[in-house]
């Protein structure tokens, strides 16, 4: 019976003490989404070091308006699953009360995750994601990387103009998006310049064996063949080419710029091209700096994820220095980082200069890599929209 | 091996004899009574929940019951408790006790009004207690109807594995059909501008409309399920789980291949008609449909198919019809739940509906309970809430949970509340003139 009386009691004290506690510390959290388990736990490693190379270099604050803020992260583990994309967003909004989200990386969780961002008014930059509808119809979401209708047409003009072919021949995942989004751009770009596309063959995520697929591509006449798929895959691919007796090059997409490319597929893929966010060999200045400190760290080359990560903390931390001020009311200051991230004109980022459009998709140029005799991916040529 | 025996049972029956002496005043309290003491819990949330998370040195109210706190900052743990304590357990404990007697009364005179309106009653004041715990974050909001749909779900998956004995691997299948047809139906006819154009029927009127979509999508699952039935109902054994496993990758691969629907890409952008009240009532008329059908002669018929169908045919039970109905209705709910599904997430690919979403129900199934809804309830939301709960621990949640499987497998080889019926009615009596040692129905 005692608890019965003293209980209001305990209650009016509680109200009371919560009434005079004190203020919370000031600093700025910001949230990443990452996939840290499921499919594409390598992508999760990446942005998570990057991530924390990131905090380690801006010495765990930001100076807005002349005063510093604690950063922190919230890093949170997505299971490379839609639904937990979204959850993880959620919770990061409303539960930690980021300031911005970081992630997340592939379009599965990004559009999503996206969804929720927009909906709750939070910035939200993916730095990985290249599907439309991410960013599609929603102010408050933003990526890094150029979209696939810039990126197809750029290696179409790249294999025209330096060999000037006329056939080609596709060889990609029908199951996966981002491969089948990519072979269709290139396809678009490729026939808009005169060049015909006599093979265009598909096969499942997962398939080991392609000689079909290669046969045919070989016997349609192809002169190249153009292959947007993960590195696991195009190691089989290349092999298996070359044994069937194709001779022509194969070129690549950014899903080729895994350092565990060449660990698979050794001296097949050497001299090959494809095209991506930045070429770590004989990079220079501040690129060659993220890449020293990164491979010093964790001991191998970033890949574009890391990169592309990179680059999003990097504009997420200018946006909130161009916001000016952190006034304490997380809806305002998220209104205010938002539009600081829209207006980010020029940005110098380690993949190159990068300006928002109004969809909150960033107009850089691309880069054509070369794989040198040594397996290191060296800087051919630039492509600017 | 006499002494283990000899001394396990003591300490046990201690314990035993101390938790139901606990547990005495509140044999009495009947399940208006905990509703009441729950609405007072949270509505006592909201009005002092944030000063008093603030002065224990939480900066927000836990969302999961502190699980999230827990495994981040181990530090606020007896904050998390005495948060707990303060907010849920002793007004809850509280409230329950000291209103038996005035819930029984009115518990007994419900009694004697149609079923109907006390179920009404009952679930009127559950939704308030939802909505107002909901009420503190949008994260609660997202994680309850997650935790719906896995409800609605594993029940039909549970009419296939549970009562009617048979290894169905399909659902992820049927889900993904309820899915697309769902939200081709919603972005048809309510939204403008998106790949099938503008909005033939004026948007305002989508809410209503919804559930026809949502039933829609679980009559072409149903079909679907037709297409399984028809081959491998002719045979016994395994063939079911094959031909099942067959399809859910046809469907996949299905939707991988249609070009009207975005391919691999999926489509996004539904409308947002799966609010919390929504899914709560289709998850609540999916189990009283459900529920009334593995009660009824029908769900009898089914069960003795499973323990022996050469005695059941015997006993003049059409097997065939009782399968094939068992496994189309089963179907129907997972395309419903689907549905639900892509209206809450607004974004489907066909990568969603693939073996990682057949291993997350079977284990939600087997985790809860076989033939059982109140354990396919306990398992959906217990599987959802651990999942989240144990985030923060990244690839080591995938080696606990896990374990927590094989455990209970071992252990309750069926699951934790298995073969149970789900009895409405005697939920809803007054409990003071219950017999003694009436199984108590709260859980």
């Amino acid at each position: 019976m005692k608890i019965y009386k003293i209980f209001p009691l305990l209650l009016i004290t509680i109200i009371l003490l919560g009434a005079c506690a004190p203020a919370l510390p000031e600093s700025i959290k910001i949230g990443v989404n990452a996939p840290l388990t499921g499919d594409i736990p390598k992508v999760g490693e990446g942005t998570r070091y990057a991530a924390e190379l990131w905090l380690e270099e801006t010495g765990g604050t930001i100076n807005v308006g002349g005063k510093d803020y604690t950063v922190e992260l919230v890093i949170e583990d997505n299971e490379s699953k839609g639904e937990s994309a979204a959850a993880v967003n959620t919770k990061l909004i409303t539960q930690d009360e980021v300031l911005v989200i970081v992630g997340p990386q592939a379009s599965k969780q990004a559009v999503p995750a996206g969804a929720v961002a927009n909906d709750l008014e939070t910035p939200m930059i993916s730095p990985w994601s290249t599907n439309p509808a991410t960013t599609l119809g929603r102010p408050w979401v933003f990526r890094t990387p150029f979209l696939d209708p810039f990126q197809g047409p750029v290696v179409a003009n790249f294999v025209s103009e330096e060999f000037g072919y006329t056939n080609a021949g596709v060889l990609y995942d029908i199951a996966s998006d981002y491969p089948k989004g990519l072979a269709e751009f290139f396809q678009m770009g490729w026939e808009d310049i005169g060049g015909s596309v006599v093979a265009f063959e598909s096969f499942t995520t997962g398939d080991t064996d392609f000689s079909a697929q290669l046969t045919k591509i070989k016997d349609a006449g192809a002169e190249f063949i153009f292959a947007p798929q993960y590195y696991n895959e195009i190691a089989l691919i290349v092999q298996q080419a070359r044994e069937l007796g194709f001779e022509g090059p194969i070129v690549g997409s950014d899903s080729w710029g895994s350092a565990e490319l060449m660990n698979l597929c050794g001296d097949a893929c050497k001299g090959l091209f494809f095209s991506t966010h930045y070429a770590a060999e004989g990079a220079t200045g501040a690129t060659k700096e993220f890449i020293d400190k990164y491979n010093a760290k964790y001991g191998y080359v970033p890949d574009d994820v890391g990169a592309l990560t990179w680059d999003a903390f990097n504009i997420v931390k200018k946006a909130i220095e161009d916001c000016g001020a952190i006034t304490g009311d997380i809806d305002a200051d998220r209104q205010c980082v938002r539009d600081a991230m829209a207006n980010i004109r020029e940005f110098p980022g380690i993949t190159g200069n990068m300006s928002f459009n109004e969809e909150g998709d960033p107009t850089k140029c691309a880069v054509i890599v070369k794989i040198s005799d040594e397996g290191l991916f060296t800087f051919y040529e630039q492509v600017c929209p | 091996m006499t002494t283990i025996s000899a001394s396990w049972p003591t300490t046990r029956q201690r314990i035993r004899a101390a938790l139901s002496k606990l547990w005495q005043p509140y044999r009495p309290v009947p399940l208006l009574g905990w509703l009441l003491a729950a609405l007072v819990a949270v509505g006592m949330e909201q009005l002092v929940g944030l000063p008093l998370a603030r002065t224990l040195g939480m900066s927000k109210i836990p969302a999961l019951f502190g699980a999230l706190v827990v495994l981040d900052q181990p530090a606020l743990i007896p904050s998390v408790l005495l948060f707990l304590i303060l907010i849920y357990i002793l007004p809850v404990g509280i409230v329950a006790r000291f209103t038996a007697p005035f819930t029984n009364k009115i518990a007994a005179r419900l009694v004697s009004y149609p079923l109907v309106i006390t179920a009404v009653i009952h679930l009127l004041l559950l939704y308030a207690v939802l909505h107002i715990w909901c009420d503190i974050s949008d994260y609660r909001v997202l994680v309850a109807r997650m935790a719906m749909i896995a409800i609605i779900l594993t029940l039909s998956l549970n009419v296939v594995n549970g009562y009617m004995g048979e290894f169905s691997c399909s659902h992820p299948g049927f889900m993904a059909l309820g899915a697309y047809v769902a939200s081709v139906f919603t972005l048809v006819f309510f939204v403008s501008e998106n790949q099938f154009g503008e909005a033939l029927v004026p948007p305002a009127l989508g809410p209503f409309l919804f559930p026809l979509a949502l039933i829609l999508g679980g009559l072409v699952a149903a079909v679907g399920a037709l297409l399984v039935a028809i081959p491998s109902f002719r045979t016994r054994g395994d063939y079911l789980a094959i031909i099942s496993l067959a399809f859910m990758f046809i469907v996949k691969s299905l939707f991988e291949n249609l070009e009207i629907v975005g391919g691999a890409r999926g489509i996004s952008n539904q409308p947002n008609y799966a609010s919390l009240p929504v899914v709560f009532a289709w998850t609540v008329l999916a189990i009283w449909i459900i529920n009334n059908f593995v009660r009824s002669t029908m769900g009898k018929a089914l069960n003795a198919v499973r323990d022996d169908e050469l005695a059941a045919t015997a006993m003049t039970v059409d097997t065939r019809k009782t399968k094939m109905t068992a496994f189309l209705f089963a179907a129907f709910w997972a395309g419903v739940a689907g549905g639900l599904f892509a209206h809450v997430l607004r974004y489907i690919n066909p990568d969603s509906f693939g073996i990682r979403k057949l291993a997350e129900v079977l284990a939600m199934v087997y985790f809860g309970g076989l033939n059982s809804v109140t354990g396919s309830i306990v398992g959906a939301v217990g599987l959802t809430m651990i999942s989240e709960a144990l985030r923060p621990l990244e690839i080591y949640k995938w080696i606990i949970i896990p374990i927590m499987l094989i455990l209970i497998m071992i252990f309750r080889p069926t699951g934790l509340i298995a073969f149970t019926e789900f009895n409405v009615e005697r939920l809803f009596l007054p409990k003071d003139k219950a017999p003694e040692g009436a199984e108590d129905a709260t859980a």
